[in-house]
């Protein structure tokens, strides 16, 4: 039989592990059992070290000795408050941050964007290629071409008895006026003599229809539209307007009917 | 100073959320609930009124500082308890470490104190004297802190092994040895004594 050790047996004295099995054993072992007896008598005499009695007031004397050693807590709504604002004031500036970057991020894109068209569109780059200032010439010039094919075309089929037209066709000859002299001027410059040529004709025709001392009677405006159609002015405007056709295109979008 | 009756109405529940708050007069319920049974466990660990008035305050100035990390996660008194058995058993340890090495009167293999001849006859005088606390009181000397501390949890106040190894931050195979340990020693010692005597 193998009989109980020590700490078999101290821990059957405080109730620990297999309890049962242990009694069994204690029961039937003679041995096991006397040593178990004076082991028990052994620890019952170890209830020693009792603690002097404290009297009734033992905590508040302690409280006394501690408080004033103890910093208050701040509170906790002060706290959640400090936090809150700081929250959001993280917030406010991660938005603000963002929005930045956004910002930044998108001009750099439009940039990008606009470079990567202008390398891979030729028609974009021969329209950069050409100079401001010829684009800016080409535009005037369509335009005041258009408006003088207009201008013709009233003027050769005006009635003669509805004089009722013959302001507005003044007003928009005197309008036209400064312009054509710039036109003018500027193909000279080009050495472009047949269109110098066309805007000279033009130019007198204006200066007559501006100028009328009377008025536009029947007989001035008769004799007008016969130089229209003996000098083929009208055609010579169609003609030379059509010289501009990718050029208008190239503009349009930029200059609407504009006047100088 | 005392404590109103208003304030000693409160649980311990609401007496923390109040300190937390930001009134520190409501500590004051839970230094008056638990100080007396802080007291008694100090006491025998440490074996000294003085020092186990000591460990009642360290343990409870602790409390304080660590309120906010409790968070209610258990009963505060089981909480405290457990502070006040670690400021004990720091308490010990440094009291061992003063004492240089522990002065033993028997021949105990798993002892590693300084083996003398008691020529003062302390033991002897107190015993011939009839002191039995202080009997007692040496015998408890030849144990370790850790196994002083186990021992009293485990026999003095009913702690099962589990609580103790949580209360001492060890794990329970450590807990229950320490106990088995102090009970062979406290044995042999007292056997001694009764010897002499």
């Amino acid at each position: 039989m193998i009989h109980l050790s020590e700490e078999e047996l101290i821990a059957q004295v405080y109730g620990e592990g297999d309890h049962a099995a242990r009694q069994a054993h204690l029961d039937q072992c003679a041995e096991c059992s006397r040593a178990y007896a004076a082991l028990r008598s052994d620890m019952a005499e170890m209830n020693f070290l009792e603690p002097p009695e404290r009297d009734a007031f033992y905590g508040e004397k302690v409280w006394a000795s501690l408080s004033g050693s103890l910093p208050a807590y701040e509170s906790r709504k002060g706290n959640w408050l400090r936090i809150g604002l700081w929250r959001g004031l993280s917030y406010a500036a991660a938005c603000v941050l963002l929005g930045a970057c956004t910002f930044i991020g998108g001009r750099l894109w439009e940039r990008q964007q606009v470079r990567h068209t202008a390398e891979t569109n030729p028609q974009q780059k021969q329209h950069e290629a050409v100079p401001a200032r010829t684009r800016v010439v080409v535009v005037v010039l369509g335009d005041h071409l258009d408006r003088s094919e207009r201008l013709l075309v009233e003027l050769k089929h005006a009635d003669a008895e509805s004089t009722g037209i013959a302001s507005p066709l003044r007003e928009e000859a005197q309008s036209l006026l400064a312009a054509n002299r710039i036109c003018r001027q500027n193909a000279m410059h080009e050495d472009d003599a047949a269109l110098a040529t066309a805007l000279d004709r033009l130019d007198h025709l204006l200066q007559e229809l501006t100028n009328q001392p009377g008025g536009l009677n029947a007989a001035t405006l008769a004799r007008l539209q016969n130089e229209i159609s003996a000098d083929g002015l009208l055609l010579e405007v169609r003609v030379l307007r059509s010289r501009l056709p990718s050029q208008r295109t190239a503009a349009s979008g930029q200059t609407k009917g504009g006047t100088i | 100073m005392r404590v109103s009756n208003v304030r000693m109405n409160m649980d311990d529940h609401a007496a923390i959320q109040a300190v937390l708050a930001g009134d520190k007069e409501a500590y004051a319920v839970l230094v008056v609930g638990h100080s007396a049974r802080l007291f008694r466990v100090a006491f025998r660990i440490t074996g000294n009124e003085a020092d186990a008035e000591d460990v009642v305050q360290e343990a409870l100035l602790r409390g304080y500082r660590k309120l906010e990390s409790f968070a209610s996660r258990s009963d505060f008194g089981t909480w405290i308890y457990r502070i006040a058995v670690h400021c004990a058993l720091d308490k010990i340890g440094c009291s061992k470490g003063t004492e240089s090495v522990p002065i033993t009167e028997t021949t105990d293999q798993q002892q590693d104190g300084l083996q003398i001849a008691d020529q003062a006859a302390g033991p002897e005088r107190l015993l011939l004297s009839g002191e039995i606390g202080a009997m007692q009181e040496i015998a408890m000397h030849g144990l370790t802190p850790t196994e002083r501390t186990a021992f009293v949890l485990r026999h003095l106040e009913g702690c099962t092994t589990e609580e103790i190894a949580t209360a001492m931050g060890i794990p329970p195979n450590t807990a229950k040895q320490s106990v088995f340990r102090a009970v062979q020693k406290l044995r042999r010692r007292l056997a001694t004594l009764k010897v002499k005597t």
